[in-house]
Order: C-alpha cells, then structure tokens, then sequence
C-alpha cells in the first residue's frame, strides 16, 4: 500500500535516465494511493469500490526547455523509452531559462519519512472489509426519522471512504521528500419530498487522517436536518440585506482572492489584486494565515509541489497584502522574490468590526453572529454563479434562511447576490472561530454588511 | 485499421483469459459482469507571451472490473494487465454479490456499428512542431485583429483512448477514440479597463481538425464583442422575459433539465421529473434530444462504455418526456433497451448515466421575431459556471454576456450578472423557439461525479420569467 524500495529506485531511475540523456535537470513525483469506498442507498449496500494507484510525473529541463509528463507504466523499459520521447518532446518547445529547479536553500530537508506532521494512522493497515461495512452501516438513518409531520424521506444516499496516499518527491540536485496521509471520510444526502410534493436535498460531511476522528454515525441525521430546513421557503423582495455564510461554505468568499494573488494570473493581467503587495485592501484587523505545517490538520505539507519548504505564514496582514504566491518559474519571469506555489491551509483569524462587542475572541459561532448582526440572511449554499477574475465583479446564486433578532425566520427562495468581492471584505463586519476541523480551508461564518440581493 | 487482435496484443489479453476473468468475477453470485481495458495518450502544448515554453505528454494505462448484482455495483481496477492483478481486482468487485439482491437479467444489446470519428491523421503520429507552428498560427491570427490585445494563451489539448470492452453476455467491442481541443484566451485594456474572452472548440477527429479555416474562425470570435464588453453594464435585477441566444445558451438545458432526465437519478426518486414518463411537460413546440450519433462531436461515441451501440435518445418529443437517459443498470430496473448512455471518465470509473449531445430542436419563428416581442427584458449569448439542484431542479447560471432588450430591440450590452430559476418551470415558460439550432463546439465538460466530454445546443428561445440578478 505504500511506496516500495523498488518503486522508490523507479523513481531514481528516472532522474538518471534523464540526466544521462541530456536534461540538465529533472524532478520525480512519484505518487501511490489506494481507496475502498462502500455506499449505501436507502440502507442497502449499493456499491464496494477499491481502487489502487501508482503513476510518476516528471518534470524534464533540457536545452533551457521545459515539458511534464506522466505515466503509470513503471517498468524500467517502459520508463525509458517514455523518458527518451519526452526529451525529444522537450527539445520541439521554445527556449525560457526561466524554467529550472528552484534553488537548493529554498527546498524541504525535514520531510524524509513522510508521517513528521502526523497526517498517517497506523489504525488504516488493520482495517478489515467487516469494520468498513459497519461504518458504512452505521450512517443508515433511524427509521424514526423517514417520516415527518411536513415531509417524507425520498432518498438517502451515504458512502464510507478511506485511502492512503503516499507521495515521494525527488530532484536532480539531490532534493528527497515524502508525505504519507491517510484519510477517514463518510458522505450522506437525503432528499425529502413535502406535503404539496416538492423536493429538496441536503448533504453532510465529515473527514479526518485519524480513524477516530470521522464522524459516521451523525452524518446522515445532520444530512436529513439540512434537506428539511429548506421546506417552505418564502419569496425575499431584493434589496441590501446583512449577509452571514455557514462556515461550511465560507471558502467560497475567499478562493477569488487567492486565485488573484496567484503570481500567474497577475503576470497574465487577469488579477484584480495586481499591484496589491504592501497595500491595505481589507479592512484593519483581517488576516488571513496559510498554516501550512500544522500537525495532524488536512492541507499540511511541507513542501510544495516543487519540494519548497513551505512557511506559516500571513497572507494578508492586518488588512494589508502580504505575500503573492510566485513559483520558480514565475519569479525568474516577473523578476520577483520566489515564494510557495500555492497556499497550503488558509486559516481566517477571528475578526470582530465593533471591538466594543464583548465575545470570547476563542469561540464566535454562528449564531453568535446572527445575535451581532440581528436581522438579515444566513447563506448554508451556494448555487452557481462566479467571480470575474480581472474586476473582482461577482454573482453567486444563494440558499439559506432570513433571520431576525437573532432567530431563524423562513428559508429563502430564488436569490441572488451580486457585488465587488473587495467592496464585499471591505463590508465585513464579523469572522468567527468554527471553521470546520475536517476542512482544508479553516473558514470561518463570516458577517458582511450592505449586501445587494436579487429575487 | 486497427484489428481486435491489435487491441489483443495493446492490452497483453486473449479470449480465452477475458472468459477466465468473467467466470471469477462472477463467482460469487454477481448477475453481470463487464472488463473496460483503456490505454490513454494525451498530448498538450501551451503557448504564452509569444512562445509554445511548455507542453508534455501523458500516458494511463488498465482495467476496469464491474460486477453487478441486482442494480449494486462492484468495482475495482488495475493499472497492470499482468493475469493476477486482474484476477485480484475481479475478486474486488466480486465481493457485491455477498450482499442480498434480486436478480436482474442483462440483456444483450443490438449490434449496429458506427465510424463516427475516422481520423486521418492520428494525434500519437503528429509532429510536435506542426502543432507548434498551429498555435503561434492562432496568436498571429488573433492579434492583427485589434490593438487593445494585452496577452494572448493558446492551447492544444489532444488524446487518443484504445479501449476493449467485454462482458459476461459475450459482448466484445473495440473502439480508437480520438479528442483534439484548440483554445485561445485573450486579455484586452483600454483606458485603465481590462476585459477576457476564451474561445474553444474540440472534436473527436484527428489532427487533421486544425485546419486554416478553423484558426481563422476562433481568432474571428476570439476579439467579437469586446467592444460591447467595455461598454457592458449590469442590469436593474428582477423578474423578466430571458431569449436564450443560440448554440452555447444550451448549457443551460444540459444543467438545468438534462439532468433530470438521466435515469440513476429518476430510478433513485430523486429527480424533480421521477415517475412523470408520458406526462406533457413543456409545449408542444419543444423537442430535448440526446445524441451520441453526431460525427465528429466531442459528446459521441461509437459506442458507449459499457460497449453499447450509439444512439440518438429523444427525452421529449412535442412536450411529452418519452425516455430517460439509461445505463445498463437503469435500463434493466426499468425494463427498456439501454439508451447508450452509460459512459465514465476513465478505467478508474464505473459507468453512470451521462449525457452525450444535448439539443432542443429548432422551432417555427425567427430570432427577430423572438426578440421583437419582448418589451423590457435581457438577451443572452454566453453562459457560464452553471449550477442545478437536481431535486429541487432550481438553477442559477452566470451570464458572460448579452443585451438588455427595450422595447423589442437590443441595446446597452451587459455581463456579470446571473439567472436564476427552476429547471422544469422554465421549460414550461418557453413560449418561442426559432429555426436556428447551433451545437457549440467548445470544450464542455461535465463534471457528475465524473469529467465526460459533452456539447450543446440550442435555438433562440424566449423563457417569459426568470429572475435576473443585476444591481
């Protein structure tokens, strides 16, 4: 189930097979995983997958020219012969000595058995097809609950889930990492039909490295809860309404302006953030962390997918723009400083507009919020939509429910909301502190003011 | 022309072995069992701020195994063809008949064969250089054509799939499937203002697709309509009259009603038109087809992957749904022929009800006509990021560009805004339908649990309510 001597001496062979045939300079991930799912429909098993994977992906740098391939044929022959085709390949392209490896200093020394931030549980390789099958029942919904006095259970779908994956990254100037995850994850919807027949659906997950940290038994209750919360929903006139999101769909607020501090979309001019180092675009007080090495939380790592050592760091810092996120590549073109590839684990501290609000700064939840900010929506989903890359200019269909004086009213129907995403942050009024722990992106609920909706 | 003994020796397998694995799949009691072999190339090359700097090529290889007993579904996979890893992935999958179901018989399907997609110049054969010199061909074309253009991205996508199928009713089919995708994105700025646009288009043909006329076409679309960008606006938001434009608006008819025609959902309860075979739903001006027929297209098939022949499927025919979309599994539950619309992304999938080309066809009036009767409402042309509930069958798509319409005629353009709506109540708020069907040729890809390449298309069409969100 993990990477082997031999495959690891696959992966070697690749960097001196290349080397030896003209590239200046090579780096080899070599990437293994197995998966077993067991779904469930309607409480009967419907479907047992197990799926096991091992590929290699190159990276090849010959005559200042670049190319990446890939293959799951791993046999030395085989592996030639794709190594000879994808130099010749390599040499077809136009020159760009901005491709090369980043530089030695800048790599990952402390990765070497793969389990250092404590992503992998031993428990994974004792796991028996019984013990899948009684978590994967355990999510079975209570008969109880298939019948209300509004609704009726239509459908429940659940699945069970657990891999391991183990990535082994090598370079030509001698650079060797490894990380080994495993992960524990359970998924259920349910859908419910109402009195006059409408349907609606709901779905609830949960996630960990650790076997005892998945939750399978509440998955599909909280799933049912979230199909029956929408029956009944009422017509909103449009207007500017206080708009708080769910944590679980938060990060939807927050990838664009990642994707715009990405150094290829600002040197491509498709960044509403060009421009935006050591500016203060967010309000005073926000920051946003990429906590990249911390232990036993999904996203972790300590190299990025060029073996750079990732950092804990601010993204934005106290509403200022701290860091672009600029590969090799991207720093020899834009003649900049070379940071991470991408951000690991974005992590939003709590942020609070009014500091004369008395709350825990260590514990904001939802409905604290909802208390902050009275009367308004409560965002639990978003349903298409985008936002425009060069202008920040977004609109994203939206469920959830209105509230007032902190309470719950009625879901919402049909809306729409449409905006700036920077003029959105610069309206923030509240982030709190529950994210979800199974979560990659550790956003929180989130409060904006002003918010434009359309019915 | 590859023979089946060519694909014999692609995937190191003989009859007798396919036999031997079928028998041990179905060892424990399964009522069907299917192998998929595939051996995958792809091929891509990027051209940015003036040169084709990166590119590669990508190899995947192995089988899928599917047992099926009842309607529940065993799956595994191998990445190596070696006998005892087959048998150990059959084992896999085998292991669904230890859980108790009624038996379901699986029919054989009709055997009709196609040529669909006869590529005169395969993708493994074609010189990288040539493909260089097409792409640096399409960013010459593009930035004659007008000087606010800031960066331009080419791209070339291009695979060619070899796959086996072989079941346990004796079915043994073979199929070479070619995907070429050409693509530009271009950036423009005028005063401080900066606007994009990306143009595709994909076929199941070889390189013989990268034509002269076909660069000349994208670089064409390409820079269309950026003045009317610059200028765009958004709309006051409300409800109103929405007219589709045609070809790419059909988008939103794969989302927002393709979708609750395919059969796993119908067969589960959970689509919005479950149990509603035979009823009108729209008006009788109004035809949904299915097509894996069209050559050419990025959506068709020979086959589909379960080795069923292709087909074109009529879901409505003059406002009454006729036929869901099926997979063997829903096709044996419902007890009708497969509709060839078993398809997956790759050996590492099992097969689900997918859509292939999904169009309306065309009406009896005329896009003038269409747009002369709306006082105050919005035309669009281009949707995006599409997103339907399939239960509830509400939508919302984002709007890339278009014109308000007053008082029967188009004029300020406008972009960024969304529609929203309710998949089945906007098929039966379709009051016209015009003569001018268009599949668009873009680089669809639907992404159901798995990525499958489809198209789309559609007449003008005027929808009398949909709530559109502007300022």
């Amino acid at each position: 189930m993990m990477i082997t001597e031999i495959e690891k001496e696959a992966a070697r062979f690749c960097i001196e097979h290349a080397c030896s045939h003209g590239a200046e300079q090579a780096r080899i991930s070599l990437s293994k995983s197995v998966m077993d799912t067991i779904a469930t429909l309607d409480g009967e098993i419907d479907k047992v997958t197990h799926n096991a994977d091992c590929s290699i992906y190159m990276y090849l740098f010959a005559d200042g020219r670049y190319g990446t391939f890939s293959t799951n044929k791993l046999d030395k022959d085989s592996l030639a012969v794709f190594i000879s085709n994808a130099l010749e390949m390599v040499r077809t392209l136009g020159p760009d000595e901005c491709w090369k490896l980043p530089a030695k200093e800048r790599l990952a020394t402390d990765a070497r058995d793969g389990n250092e931030l404590g992503l992998y549980d031993p428990a994974y390789l004792s796991l028996t097809t019984d013990e899948r099958l009684g978590f994967a029942r355990s999510m079975d919904l209570d008969p109880s609950l298939l019948k209300g006095e509004d609704h009726e259970v239509i459908c429940v779908e659940s699945e069970w889930s657990d891999s391991i994956d183990d990535n082994y990254l090598i370079d030509s100037q001698g650079f060797e990492g490894r990380q080994t995850e495993t992960s524990f994850s359970v998924f259920s919807e349910v859908t419910v039909q109402d009195k006059e027949g409408h349907k609606y659906s709901g779905y609830w997950w949960d996630a960990s490295s650790r076997l005892v940290g998945c939750e399978a038994s509440s998955c599909s209750r909280k799933a049912l809860e979230k199909a029956i919360s929408q029956i009944g929903p009422e017509e909103m006139p449009s207007g500017h309404y206080t708009m708080i999101t769910d944590p679980s769909v938060s990060s939807r607020l927050v990838s664009p302006i990642l994707n715009a501090l990405n150094a290829s979309s600002i040197q491509q001019k498709v960044s509403f953030l060009e421009d935006s180092l050591e500016r203060r675009l967010f309000p005073e007080g926000l920051t946003l962390m990429d906590l990249a090495r911390t232990p036993g939380r999904p996203g972790s790592r300590l190299f990025d997918t060029e073996g750079v050592a990732t950092t804990d760091s601010a993204i934005i810092s106290d509403g200022v723009v701290k860091e672009y996120f600029v590969n090799t590549y991207m720093a020899a073109k834009m003649g900049i400083a070379p940071t991470v590839e991408d951000i690991s684990r974005p992590c939003l501290l709590p942020y609070l507009k009014d500091e004369n609000l008395k709350l825990a700064e260590n514990d904001i939840n939802l409905a604290d919020i909802m208390a902050i900010c009275h009367d308004g929506i409560v965002v639990t989903g978003f349903n298409g939509g985008n936002c425009n890359s060069v202008t920040g200019d977004f609109s994203f269909g939206v469920e959830g429910f209105a509230f007032k004086d902190g309470k719950r009213l009625h879901p919402i129907k049909g809306m729409l909301i449409t905006g700036n995403i920077l003029e959105l942050w610069n309206h923030l009024i509240a982030a709190g502190t529950d994210a979800r722990s199974c979560s990659r992106w550790q956003i929180p609920s989130l409060a904006f003011g002003n918010v434009s909706f359309s019915a | 022309m590859k023979t089946i003994n060519d694909y014999m020796d692609t995937f190191a397998i003989a009859p007798p072995r396919l036999e031997q694995l079928t028998a041990r799949a179905l060892s424990k009691g399964g009522d069907f069992c299917d192998l998929y072999f595939e051996h995958t190339t792809y091929m891509n090359l990027l051209l940015k701020d003036g040169e084709v700097t990166s590119g590669g090529s990508h190899t995947d290889y192995g089988v899928g195994i599917r047992v099926l007993k009842g309607e529940k579904t065993g799956y595994a996979y191998s990445e190596s063809t070696s006998m005892a890893d087959m048998l150990a992935a059959a084992d896999a999958a085998s292991a669904i008949a230890c859980s108790p179901a009624e038996p379901r018989h699986y029919a054989r399907t009709a055997d009709r064969r196609y040529d669909l997609y006869p590529s005169r110049i395969d993708w493994r054969t074609a010189k990288v250089n040539e493909l260089v010199r097409v792409l640096k061909d399409l960013e010459a074309a593009i930035k004659v054509k007008d000087t606010r253009i800031v960066k331009i991205i080419a791209r070339i996508s291009c695979s060619v799939s070899d796959v086996l199928m072989y079941n346990s009713s004796g079915e043994l089919t073979t199929d070479s499937r070619p995907m070429g995708s050409l693509i530009a994105s271009v950036v423009f700025q005028q005063n401080g203002k900066t606007e994009s646009k990306s143009v595709s288009r994909s076929f199941r043909m070889g390189a013989e697709m990268l034509s002269k006329e076909l660069i000349d076409e994208l670089a064409a679309e390409a820079v269309s309509g950026i003045d009317e960008r610059f200028e765009a606006i958004r709309p006051a938001g409300g409800q109103m009259p929405v007219v589709m434009g045609a070809g790419a608006s059909g988008i939103l008819l794969h989302e927002a009603m393709g979708h609750a025609f395919e059969a796993d959902f119908n067969r589960k309860g959970q689509s919005i038109f479950a149990g509603r075979l035979g009823e009108k739903i729209c008006s009788d001006k109004i035809s949904i087809i299915d097509d894996g027929t069209i050559a050419g297209n990025r959506g068709s098939g020979n086959y589909d992957d379960e080795g069923v022949p292709a087909q074109k499927t009529y879901m409505v025919e003059h406002g009454i749904l006729t036929s869901y979309l099926h997979d063997r599994i829903s096709a044996a539950w419902y007890g009708v022929p497969s509709t060839g619309n078993g398809r997956r992304e790759s050996f590492r999938y099992n097969p689900i009800p997918r859509m292939r080309a999904t169009y309306m066809e065309d009406g009896d009036t005329t896009r003038e006509d269409i747009i002369r009767s709306v006082k105050k409402g919005i035309y669009v042309d281009e949707f995006s990021n599409g997103q339907v509930k399939i239960g509830e069958g509400d939508f919302t798509f984002y709007v890339k560009s278009g014109f308000l319409i007053e008082d029967g005629r188009l004029t300020a353009p406008i972009k960024d805004i969304n529609v929203i709506g309710n998949g089945p109540e906007a098929l039966a708020d379709i009051s016209m339908v015009a003569a001018d069907l268009k599949i668009d040729n873009g680089t669809w890809t639907c992404g159901k649990e798995q990525n499958v390449p489809v198209t789309c298309g559609i007449p003008t069409v005027l929808v009398d309510h949909l709530t559109v969100g502007g300022e």
